[in-house]
């Protein structure tokens, strides 16, 4: 037998992994991303079953006045806040605000991105330039001015809020798309499917997409991050939910900033939950983006 | 070189003008009408068609764009604030340079300690250290601004009583402001009192601020010293007998800062949108602050030019990294 075929036998008896098979079994073998699987996993379930977790509703006023600003004890995990409502189950409602406004917002700017960006990377020339300088303009602008503007036209509230953050995610996906779609489209694989007369948006659907996922996987996933932490940014403005009593973690810690003195320890608490989710998100992002990268793959 | 830059400020033009088209409409888009805006709740229908009529707001929209335009880049005028009856113009004289030191401030902060970091980190690659400044960075990243502004000044200036919490300078400190450069300013008029009492109040803020920027540029930094520590020319350094502290400055050092050049430039967006979050928490009366009042004020003047000038600043601040990095990177200049 030949070197070279010795080789080449050593070679097929590797079983050959799919990118996302062997994607995955990274991913299981880095702690980053199970910690950060185990946070978001966490947030998640306080969103899912939180009125099975909460001890007291988000809203209930549940010791006299004179108790507000109580500090953390057995049976109030996280003390009263200034009107003695249960911080703890104010932190597991507000679970579902930030959870679901970022959910929301990044598939809105994801789907808003990927339309744009891949009619422009695929069909080029004007249409491309006119999309592209439009991105352009948008990026102009520093992001949480933009949520800002937008929400001040819209006016406060959760659903203004969503639609603020996801506009300012469309330009990132349609640039990530659209250098992606430049790139696959100079493939053979799709110089074969136009030769043989697949119609163009079968192409890009079925064959340049499907190429591109990777980059926006890791890409939503950060996303995911920012997100969480703009929409209790904006909360943190005033521009939240209109009504005060809503137990959102970034209107939360904007409450603690006017009674400093009287209940510092109720900053802790919605700061620490932003902390912890935006963190696991932000390890499973780098923990995806090193698994498919394809220049990192089979180290 | 030169050719570079001419191409970088033509790419400029649609920019600009797409920018300007965007925040002119965006007046329109508003609730009511702009004159109802500038009025506020005392509009009558009489003053609304004086107003109307004063600010042509009745001639058709592309003659109102073209006057909005030649208003800003003749006379430099970004309308009048309904709060203040100020120009706003006025006003962003006196409080962007508030924004600009506190940056300024941050970007100091976040790089002195951030490229050490990084460095550090990447020489003594897999052991504790470098492990120790992933996971610092990775939580400097998902702090929130607000909250990290909080804790400090709650520790800081609350708790052990060190650092001022809120303001530029102590209202009772007598001073004189030729530029509102504060740090500036002092050295001017060679006022040392108010030269320590303007530091003293930047520390916080700036520290707030500048963390994410100093985990960024901590992680870009570890990733570009790896990149480069593993180049040839490094690996033909040594064999040359190059002693290992000369290899570490001149050949890998000096390489590695080139992508960190633009990342730095980079977070002057992010710095920018931090800045509103870190001037509400201290009272910081720069533009971000001064923006988050415009919105509970309803002040769509200062709304308006507020974020128009930030934006043009942030084109501007890009453009000129995209020239700093091309004239550090002769492979993009010649190209």
């Amino acid at each position: 037998m030949s070197v070279a075929e010795f080789e080449g036998r050593q070679v097929l008896e590797q079983a050959p992994q799919g990118l996302w098979s062997d994607a995955w079994s990274r991913v299981r073998r880095n702690p980053g991303a199970i910690a950060g699987f185990i946070l978001v996993g966490f947030f998640l379930i306080l969103a899912i079953f939180a009125p099975l977790i909460a001890p007291f509703g988000p809203r209930d006023v549940v010791a006299p006045l004179t108790d507000a600003f109580q500090r953390p004890s057995a049976d109030h995990w996280a003390g009263l806040d200034q009107q003695s409502r249960d911080e703890w189950s104010r932190i597991v409602y507000g679970a579902r605000y930030s959870l679901v406004i970022g959910i929301v917002s990044v598939v809105v700017g994801l789907t808003i991105g990927l339309i744009l960006g891949g009619v422009a990377g695929y069909f080029g020339g004007t249409i491309d330039s006119v999309i592209m300088r439009c991105m352009d303009v948008m990026l102009s602008i520093p992001s949480l001015l933009l949520a800002i503007g937008i929400v001040a036209v819209l006016g406060p509230g959760f659903f203004q809020i969503m639609i603020a953050i996801g506009i300012v995610n469309i330009p990132i996906f349609a640039r990530l798309l659209r250098g992606s779609v430049l790139a696959q489209k100079e493939n053979d694989f799709v110089l074969a499917a136009r030769s043989v007369g697949v119609p163009r948006r079968t192409i890009l659907f079925s064959h340049i997409l499907p190429n591109s996922v990777s980059p926006l996987i890791v890409q939503a996933t950060l996303a995911m991050a920012t997100a969480i932490i703009d929409v209790a940014a904006l909360g943190f403005l005033g521009l939240g939910p209109p009504d005060p009593g809503t137990p959102e973690w970034g209107t939360m810690l904007s409450d603690v900033n006017r009674y400093f003195v009287s209940g510092p320890h109720l900053a802790i608490a919605p700061g620490l939950a932003i902390v912890l989710v935006v963190l696991g998100f932000n390890l499973i992002g780098d923990a995806l983006r090193e698994a498919l990268d394809p220049k990192l793959r089979g180290r | 070189m030169l050719r570079f830059v001419v191409r970088r400020l033509i790419l400029l033009i649609p920019i600009l003008i797409g920018l300007s088209i965007l925040i002119f409409l965006y007046l329109r888009a508003l609730p009511g009408s702009p004159a109802v805006a500038l009025l506020g709740e005392r509009a009558t229908p009489e003053t609304i068609a004086a107003i109307e009529n004063d600010y042509g707001l009745d001639e058709p929209i592309y003659v109102q764009y073209w006057r909005y335009t030649k208003n800003i880049i003749l006379e430099f005028d970004l309308g009048t604030s309904s709060q203040t009856r100020q120009a706003v113009t006025e006003e962003l004289r006196l409080r962007f340079p508030a924004t600009i030191e506190l940056a300024i401030g941050a970007m100091i902060f976040a790089t002195i300690f951030g490229i050490p970091l990084g460095f550090i980190a990447a020489k003594r690659y897999g052991t504790w250290i470098d492990q120790t400044s992933l996971i610092v960075s990775l939580i400097g990243i998902s702090i929130p601004i607000f909250f990290l502004a909080i804790i400090l000044k709650y520790i800081f200036s609350v708790r052990l009583g060190w650092l001022p919490s809120v303001g530029r300078q102590d209202p009772l400190l007598d001073a004189e402001h030729p530029t509102n450069f504060f740090i500036l300013d002092a050295i001017i008029t060679r006022n040392w009192e108010a030269f320590v009492d303007a530091i003293r109040h930047l520390i916080l803020p700036a520290i707030a601020l500048g963390t994410i920027p100093l985990a960024i540029i901590a992680r870009i930094t570890r990733a570009s010293t790896l990149d480069v520590q593993n180049e040839d020319y490094v690996r033909t350094a040594r064999a040359k007998g190059v002693s290992p502290h000369t290899v570490d400055r001149r050949h890998i050092f000096r390489n590695a800062l080139l992508p960190i050049t633009t990342i730095v430039g980079l977070q002057v967006g992010l710095l920018l949108s931090g800045a509103v979050l870190t001037e509400k928490v201290f009272a910081w009366p720069g533009v971000g602050s001064w923006l988050v009042d415009a919105i509970e004020n309803r002040d769509y003047a200062v709304l308006q030019g507020g974020i128009l000038f930030l934006a043009v600043v942030f084109v501007f601040v890009n453009l000129f990294v995209d020239i700093t990095y091309a004239y550090i990177n002769p492979r993009i200049r010649l190209s």
